[in-house]
């Protein structure tokens, strides 16, 4: 069931009034960008134009989108498994993103990650490992040193319910309040981590209160708001930038499909699925938008073909790419073969 | 009574089974109840066992290895599943300072009665962190066992030897096995002895040492070899740790040449291991130098397809390597 407001929804969405116009349609057009982007991966992966998997995030978009959107060039991201988004959102150029899915020479690396794997060295986003939570400690050091340079770039790292059982993240998060880090920890609680249920997870009702645990601030929003996920997201930025140090930000959300393209998700009923399709981000959004009058009918239609149109050149691009050559098995081992 | 089982379900018989005969016997690990494991190796024992006896953990390898290692101090038996083995990373402190070290730190006051099984191995196209075949970290630590089966009934019988053994084994599962090998399994109870190593095919021209996925592709290529006249014996080392010297010994004796066969990548492998117990122990006998086919120095097996087929560590490789070998 989509989470009834629970006392630590601390961030009540104050609608879209104060906000400009540019700010929200940059905000629509990305939560549509990612949502006809990753449907489109479905279908390749479904036409069986890539092999390996792929995990959708759809019904996650405002959280992705809201916690990274107006991060500057300079800033990072430390992404997990199911964040291929965080390029695009990041401004990764389309083309290579579908490259990576593609595992074509073209990719950012050269197809050696598994495809949703991706990450973005020239925009700061780290390709990262399927080690579960591996992202948080990475990101983790990097706010450390971006702290000792004494510049004010910010890490955002994203990760799952199931991460926060992990080592990792207590140490990552640990070593943060002590440093007093400018790092912003996304949790995308979607109450599942593959068949696991969160109730299997966690004894606690809000992920966000472990922050407590590290002394710094924790906020739990409706991950499905994007307006609520970006403010909070925004304010931790600030305190970030501003040397206060660490956020745990915690979004309660829901991914509509299966774990991974090859799982039918047999362990959720279909009125918990459908009772989260209802609560869909992006369409409440518009919706929002569309009544407000900052977005017409003809605009939406637009900035749809718009995407649509990207989209398929960036398809394009990654099928007529060529794969890595066999000879490049062995490059990028060490600094000496790098080609 | 036999009937064909696959490598999978074999291992889900033996724990199943295991189940009904010994109470003390529990499964945890991640995805392994609700779903019945990523590749269903559990599939059905939660409802048949309920949750206490098939835990779905929090995602946490650590946890998992420290609640078996603890519950058996007290008794239990608990089978631990590490959902691949690319990720058994997190539960290294708990493996390697921990259950390997128990017994001996205690001079037998407390040991660790538990079995880790481990998914392990590439699949053809799981890339880099789906694919990683590393049972020889843990073969270098005395006090662990480390089990590979390639075959159903090996399997079965080594997976129940496993769950009563009285010191913390690591079952190795490959998955590209899981499937394709498939064989007559008995439907009672049995055990095949953790130590011996198998000789899966006699020769006298050369021995081929391998173990877990290339026991059959090192099969096959010595019956290729054999119609090009060269006569190889395939020794499957399906524990490598104790590891069965003589039977090693034995068949190097015999043929006079070695070629070592593994997946895993080749520096520090578990194959420098053998050639090393071969030259130590076999110099004499020996005819030709000691020679491997493995995994190259790549971190881990890279996803795009050119990429990994160029880990090519297969039936073709080994008669190439052998014919030489043979030749010299
Ligand atoms: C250390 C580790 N253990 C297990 C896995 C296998 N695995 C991949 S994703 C996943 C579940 C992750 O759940 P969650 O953190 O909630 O993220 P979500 O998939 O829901 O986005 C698991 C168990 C892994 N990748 N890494
Ligand atoms: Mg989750």
């Amino acid at each position: 069931m989509p989470p009834k407001s629970s006392r630590a929804v601390t961030d009540k969405s104050p609608g879209t009034t104060a906000r400009s116009p540019e700010l929200l349609l940059g905000i629509y057009r990305l939560l549509l960008k990612c949502r006809i982007s990753d449907e489109k991966a479905r279908i390749l992966f479904r036409q069986g134009k890539y092999g390996g998997n792929f995990y959708s995030a759809v019904g996650q978009e405002a959280t992705n989108v809201g916690a990274a959107y107006g991060l500057r060039d300079d800033d990072w991201i430390a992404p997990s498994h199911r964040d291929w988004t965080s390029n695009i959102i990041k401004g990764a150029p389309l083309k290579f993103c579908f490259a990576q899915l593609f595992a074509k020479a073209t990719s950012p690396d050269r197809g050696r990650s598994s495809p949703a794997h991706m990450g973005y060295p020239p925009l700061n986003v780290i390709t990262p490992a399927s080690s579960i939570a591996g992202q948080l400690s990475v990101g983790t050091g990097v706010a450390f040193g971006l702290k000792k340079h004494g510049r004010d770039s910010v890490v955002v790292a994203f990760f799952g319910d199931g991460a926060t059982s992990t080592g990792t993240f207590h140490e990552a998060l640990n070593f943060a309040g002590v440093h007093k880090l400018p790092c912003l920890y996304v949790c995308a609680n979607n109450r599942w981590a593959e068949s696991v249920p969160l109730r299997l997870q966690t004894a606690l009702e809000n992920l966000s209160d472990r922050a407590k645990a590290y002394g710094f601030p924790g906020v739990t929003v409706d991950g499905n708001d994007v307006l609520a996920v970006h403010d909070a997201a925004q304010a931790a930025v600030t305190r970030a930038r501003a040397g206060e140090g660490p956020t745990l930000l915690e979004c309660k959300t829901y991914r509509w499909y299966g774990h991974s393209e090859i799982d039918p998700a047999k362990y959720r009923t279909k009125e918990e699925v459908e009772g989260w399709k209802k609560k869909c981000p992006l369409a409440a959004f518009e919706k929002q938008l569309l009544d407000k009058k900052i977005l017409t009918e003809a605009q939406k239609g637009q900035i749809a073909s718009e995407i649509t149109a990207e989209i398929n050149a960036a398809v394009e691009f990654a099928e007529e790419s060529p794969y890595p050559d066999a000879s490049e098995l062995a490059d990028h081992v060490w600094a000496e073969r790098g080609a | 009574m036999a009937r064909t089982l696959t490598l999978i379900e074999a291992v889900n018989e033996a724990l199943l089974q295991e189940m009904e005969r010994d109470e003390r016997v529990f499964l945890l690990g991640e995805d392994i109840g609700g779903s019945g494991g990523v590749f269903k190796a559990t599939a059905g024992l939660l409802d048949k066992f309920g949750q206490d006896r098939v835990l779905d953990t929090p995602l946490a390898e650590g946890a998992i290895i420290a609640v078996a290692i603890g519950s058996s101090l007290v008794g239990w038996r608990p089978v631990a599943e590490i959902q691949f083995a690319d990720f058994i990373t997190p539960a290294m402190d708990q493996i390697i300072q921990q259950a390997s070290k128990l017994r001996y730190r205690s001079a037998g006051g407390f040991s660790c009665h538990l079995t880790i099984r481990v998914c392990c191995g590439g699949g053809g196209g799981s890339g880099l962190y789906h694919s990683q075949e590393n049972a020889m970290w843990f073969a270098h630590e005395p006090g662990l066992k480390v089990v590979m089966p390639s075959t159903a009934y090996d399997a079965k019988g080594l997976l129940l030897s496993a769950i009563r053994d009285p010191d913390p084994v690591i079952f190795f599962e490959h998955k590209r096995l899981y499937r394709t090998a498939k064989g007559e399994v008995p439907e009672g109870d049995y055990t095949v002895p953790i130590g011996p190593a198998a000789v899966r095919r006699e020769g006298r021209d050369l021995t081929i040492l391998t173990y877990g996925s290339l026991t059959q592709p090192s099969i096959d290529a010595a019956g290729q070899l054999a119609q090009k006249g060269v006569e190889a014996e395939v020794v499957e080392i399906r524990t490598l740790a104790p590891i069965d010297k003589e039977t090693i010994l034995n068949s190097v004796r015999k043929t006079s040449k070695v070629l070592i066969v593994h997946e895993d990548k080749r520096t520090m492998g578990f194959g420098a291991e053998l050639a090393a117990i071969v030259s130590e122990e076999a110099f004499e006998d020996l005819d030709g130098p000691i020679v491997r086919v493995t995994g190259p120095d790549v971190p881990a097996i890279p996803f795009a397809p050119p990429l990994d087929k160029a880990w090519n560590v297969d039936t073709g490789a080994i008669v190439a390597t052998a014919e030489k070998l043979a030749a010299y």
